[in-house]
């Protein structure tokens, strides 16, 4: 059987590079989106655009927690552990630009900065493709307090997931930085079902759920959230989400798992891939 | 203005606690909730961060003589009260827009907590810098008036 191999150089590159252009560089979509707002604070967005690019400034002083979703062959090796791997690539990025470290080690007790903005949060899936693939989400902690999780009965319909993400979004969307992009994960576990639900955020606006049924729910919780005017803000104008994006899974007979995460209209996502170096091809006699 | 946010607010409250002096002078300032990124060749990024999470501090800042907070989004009705009750104000900075109000700030300077890295207390100058009135000295929230007429073109 061949064997692949990643090398850790390439991927501490490959993966700073995308963590500094998802900070710096605001995304052609979420511009198009920015100029197409009229309302409160509008010149100052679209100016932070340029700011950010032609200055070498993050887009938000809230850099993240990084989390990675790594799709990898599964004949793969890799020279470094990934997560040390990515965290190599974090550090490297925080420590040398104007970031900010938002990382506390001990969450109840100490909380002391640990000033490398790590450990970085690493998700590793094994995959069919030959290449692995990088997903790339620098969310800040605003957006992530509004999380969520309803573990539904399992005779539950869709207008009942609906309303329960309505009333949540109405309570809490303008804390967010809103228009959000909204990630819900349906079955799986409640771990499954948030994780699914953190990677869907990791999609372009445009796209949308493969089942039929599942995209057009995706369309009703979008329009439904944004008949709520939260607006860009939260001070009322414009759309109230960009985008929802719902990623489902098997689940048990007594459960309906719905997680929802939460990003912010800035939308800081990267999608990267390493082709491997095939190291060794045996073939069978 | 104050820059300050959730550890340091928790660490002055201790001190409030132990009887000790609050190392920093609050009087007649204006606290904007906030953590700057690191300062790398003079360049850095600023901006509000949630002000909700920080109502659990608000009495204790009114107490210590502030005038105003500066944040982003929604507060609670334990924040519309307490503006009302001591006449204070609450502005929203436009959020997600560091890099563009970096170049409205005319100087930072770390006052205390420096082991707290970017939780630290700073002081901060600014100079034409956005803001809108989201809670007013009567309790008036922006946010609950746009919601009741359905939307800020309306509000």
């Amino acid at each position: 059987m061949e064997t692949l191999l990643i090398r850790h150089e390439e991927l501490v590159e490959k993966i700073s590079q995308k963590i500094v252009e998802a900070n710096n560089i605001m995304r052609e979509e979420i511009f198009r989106q920015l100029l197409s707002y009229e309302g409160p604070f509008c010149d100052v967005l679209r100016r932070n655009a340029e700011v950010a690019k032609t200055k070498g400034l993050p887009l938000c002083q809230d850099t993240g927690f990084i989390e990675f979703f790594i799709f990898t062959p599964f004949n793969a090796i890799f020279q470094r552990p990934v997560q040390e791997s990515c965290d190599e690539a974090v550090m490297k990025v925080y420590s040398s630009r104007p970031y900010r470290h938002s990382v506390v080690s001990d969450p109840l007790y100490e909380r002391r900065n640990t000033r490398t903005n790590t450990p970085s949060i690493c998700h590793i899936f094994h995959w069919g493709e030959n290449r692995l693939q990088i997903r790339l989400l620098i969310k800040g902690g605003g957006s992530e307090n509004l999380t969520t999780l309803f573990m539904l009965p399992p005779t539950a319909d869709d207008e009942e997931l609906l309303e329960r993400i309505t009333e949540h979004v109405a309570r809490h969307g303008s804390k967010g930085c809103p228009p959000l992009r909204v990630g819900v994960g349906v079955g799986g576990s409640a771990d499954k079902a948030m994780l699914l639900s953190r990677l869907a955020l990791t999609y372009s606006l445009n796209e949308v759920n493969p089942d039929p049924r599942y995209e057009l729910l995706e369309r009703r919780i979008s329009e439904k959230l944004n008949q709520l005017r939260i607006g860009f803000q939260g001070l009322g104008v414009g759309p109230t989400v960009f985008s929802v994006h719902i990623l489902q899974a098997p689940t048990h007979i007594a459960n309906l798992p719905v997680a929802v995460s939460f990003d912010c209209y800035l939308s800081r996502i990267g999608v990267m891939e390493v082709e491997p170096v095939r190291i060794e091809s045996r073939r069978k006699n | 203005m104050i820059v300050m946010r959730d550890a340091a607010q928790k660490r002055i409250e201790m001190f409030l606690r132990k009887g000790s002096n609050v190392p920093v002078d609050l009087k007649g300032k204006i606290v904007f909730y906030a953590g700057p990124t690191r300062i790398v060749d003079g360049r850095f990024a600023i901006g509000p961060t949630t002000s909700e999470r920080m109502d659990r501090y608000l009495k204790m800042l009114f107490e210590l003589g502030v005038l105003a907070t500066v944040g982003k989004g929604e507060r609670s009705e334990t924040a519309r009260k307490l503006c009302r009750e001591y006449r204070r104000i609450y502005f929203v900075a436009p959020s997600g827009a560091a890099a563009a109000l970096s170049e409205r700030v005319e100087s930072l300077k770390l006052l205390t907590f420096e082991n707290l890295g970017t939780e630290a207390v700073y002081e901060i100058q600014v100079k034409n810098f956005p803001l809108i009135v989201a809670i007013d000295s009567e309790g008036t929230d922006i946010f609950e008036l746009i919601k009741s007429t359905g939307g800020g073109d309306r509000a």
